[in-house]
């Protein structure tokens, strides 16, 4: 049975770690379609539509809770990804579970000011050229400031993407920026589209974190990246106390001054515990087909970037 | 002993499959390298029993053969793509956008550098060890050569200026962006590696060159050597002679004064011994002829 599964595993995909994938444990749910949700158990299609619904609720007042319960630290989380990112010009990035966009904001801006650089030196290179020259690379700048880079917002949740809109009028976004509404889990772009995937603080909501991971590998191309920000597991004991009374004494009681909603920001950091830990969540990852997989801890461990190739 | 049979071939088919997906790959690409991987594909039944059951129970068992497999292949990907980086170099500098335009021209997306450091500091390293290893190998084939009798011996002089001649000459194609190499081997996080490097070209140079010394002489001729590559090295950097012949008389310049000194060391180490046994034979003189000697 296992011969027979398994030259068509190696024929399809690289690497024929099903046996190992067999093995894990599947984090104490049995197959039956059940899973969690937070420290609920509900059935695979009540997760969907419940997380929706949590985030059609928090959708309005989702940045101001983001930064009032990290304190403002998730801003430099972000950048930090976007710096091991550092995208050139020309990247195609799919921001996946983007919502309000905060990621493709900056990447906006990395790539605005990389091209800057790079035409900058250009201009120094070529000292002596005529003025007509050196008025048509201005011109070129003004039509390629951006250098072909593109960032695609995919979510799943309407009322996400329409505040990530607006603000994106308001902060006067509006070049290379495409915002679709589409499942994780089922992607509506075609194979081997885009440079750069990332994911940040929705891989968690998904009820088949392995089928997003799935679809992100068919969707990159080769040599393409995958990068995951998601909250994970603290690393120091003292601190990981803190942590947890911080969670669940004082956000939910936050959520529901600033955002009148208890419940959700209850699901949100029963959601952060539930997710499993840097080690095996790199395994799933490399499980998907992606090669030099590894993640960095920030702040000591309260979120993880994982990072894999396409290769 | 059947089980054994039976988780075998499995084992046997997926090696064949991702050893086969390897060379498809790499068919445009590199066929000379590939070439011994399509051979060992084409006779799976033949080579896979021998050294592949040993593999095969042991990937079973721990997945380690198969991840060391595939962590070579990862290797060999990284240097494919850092070698195509290397035309890259005198327009973009030893940095990360150079990698990004040689992935792309192997076909992956600019993401894939990435895997790298964003300073650049792996193409340097690259490139070095790359260097390092060329010039290993033509100083083999001149010994070869020499042994064959097909060409003379050369003085210990000419044979180190023309080492290190062929080895700065490396560099020529990259002179312009050579100071930002250098100053990118001297960050501290790159210091040990870009010292070994070093080290080992060096060593390599005073082994053909036939040092066989075992005292202190050994470190002395290393340290002169590098200190001679070195400053040739910056000489090189600055220099805006026709094919660099500055350069050249410099190093001429460095090797006679190191050779010089090295015969100086030696005449003055034969002297003093020479003056030594005159003194010692003096003394002996005065006393025979003061009586002293003499036993009563």
């Amino acid at each position: 049975m296992a011969a027979a599964l398994c030259p068509c595993r190696a024929l399809l995909g690289r690497r024929p770690r099903a046996l190992r994938a067999l093995a894990r444990p599947a984090r104490g749910l049995a197959a039956h379609g059940q899973t969690h949700f937070g420290f609920q158990t509900v059935s695979e299609e009540e997760k969907g539509e419940k997380v929706y619904q949590v985030f059609e609720s928090v959708a309005k007042k989702y940045d101001v809770m983001n930064d009032s319960m990290s304190l403002g630290i998730h801003r430099v989380w972000k950048d930090v990804l976007l710096h091991k990112m550092n995208p050139c010009p020309g990247t195609l990035l799919l921001d996946v579970a983007g919502g309000t966009g905060d990621i493709a904001f900056r990447f906006i801006n990395y790539v605005r000011s990389v091209r800057e650089r790079q035409l900058r030196r250009k201009l120094k290179h070529h000292q002596n050229l005529s003025w007509q020259e050196i008025a048509d690379s201005y011109q070129e700048e003004a039509v390629k400031p951006l250098g072909d880079s593109q960032v695609v917002v995919c979510d799943i949740n309407k009322e996400m993407l329409k505040v990530g809109r607006q603000k994106a009028e308001h902060l006067g976004y509006s070049e290379g920026l495409s915002w679709v509404v589409g499942n994780a889990e089922e992607l509506p772009f075609g194979d081997e589209k885009f440079d750069v995937y990332t994911v940040s603080f929705g891989i968690r909501n998904l009820t088949h974190i392995d089928l997003a991971l799935q679809e992100a590998y068919r969707v990159l191309k080769p040599g393409g990246r995958f990068l995951c920000l998601e909250f994970s597991q603290v690393t120091n004991p003292l601190l990981s106390r803190l942590y947890d009374l911080y969670s669940f004494q004082i956000i939910p009681v936050l959520g529901e001054i600033i955002a009148g909603d208890w419940k959700s920001y209850q699901y949100l950091v029963e959601s952060i515990r539930r997710f499993p830990p840097q080690e095996e969540f790199k395994e799933m990852i490399e499980d998907a087909g992606f090669l030099k997989v590894d993640y960095q801890n920030l702040t000591s461990g309260i979120v993880a970037i994982h990072s894999g190739f396409k290769l | 002993m059947a089980a054994r049979c039976r988780l075998r071939s499995p084992q046997r088919s997926f090696r064949a499959a991702a050893a086969l997906r390897r060379p498809a790959e790499e068919q445009h690409k590199e066929p000379a390298a590939s070439s011994s991987q399509r051979q060992f594909d084409s006779h799976p039944a033949d080579d896979a029993p021998e050294p592949g059951t040993q593999d095969a129970w042991a990937s079973y068992t721990g997945q380690d053969g198969q991840e060391s497999e595939d962590s070579a292949s990862e290797e060999q990907l990284q240097h494919r793509i850092l070698a195509a980086a290397l035309e890259f170099v005198p327009e973009h500098g030893w940095t990360a956008e150079a990698i990004a335009e040689g992935a792309k021209t192997l076909g992956l997306s600019a993401a894939a550098a990435g895997m790298f450091r964003s300073d650049g500091s792996e193409l340097v390293l690259h490139f070095v060890s790359q260097c390092n290893t060329k010039l290993a190998e033509l100083l083999e084939q001149e010994q070869k050569l020499v042994q064959l009798g097909e060409t003379q011996k050369k003085t210990t002089d000419q044979f180190l200026r023309d080492a290190l001649e062929a080895r700065l000459r490396m560099l020529i194609p990259y002179i312009e962006k050579w100071p930002q190499a250098v100053s990118i081997l001297l960050l501290p996080r790159n210091i040990p590696s870009s010292l070994s490097l070093l080290t080992s070209m060096i060593d390599d140079i005073c082994h053909f060159a036939g040092d066989q010394s075992t005292d202190f002489n050994w470190y002395t001729r290393r340290a002169v050597l590098t200190g001679i590559y070195n400053t040739t090295e910056l000489v090189m950097m600055q220099d805006s002679s026709p094919d660099f012949e500055d350069t050249w008389r410099f190093l001429e310049n460095r090797v006679a004064d190191a050779v010089n000194m090295d015969n100086t060391a030696k005449q003055v180490k034969s002297t003093g011994e020479a003056l030594v046994q005159g003194l010692m034979g003096a003394a002996v003189t005065v006393k025979n002829l003061s009586g002293l000697n003499q036993r009563r």
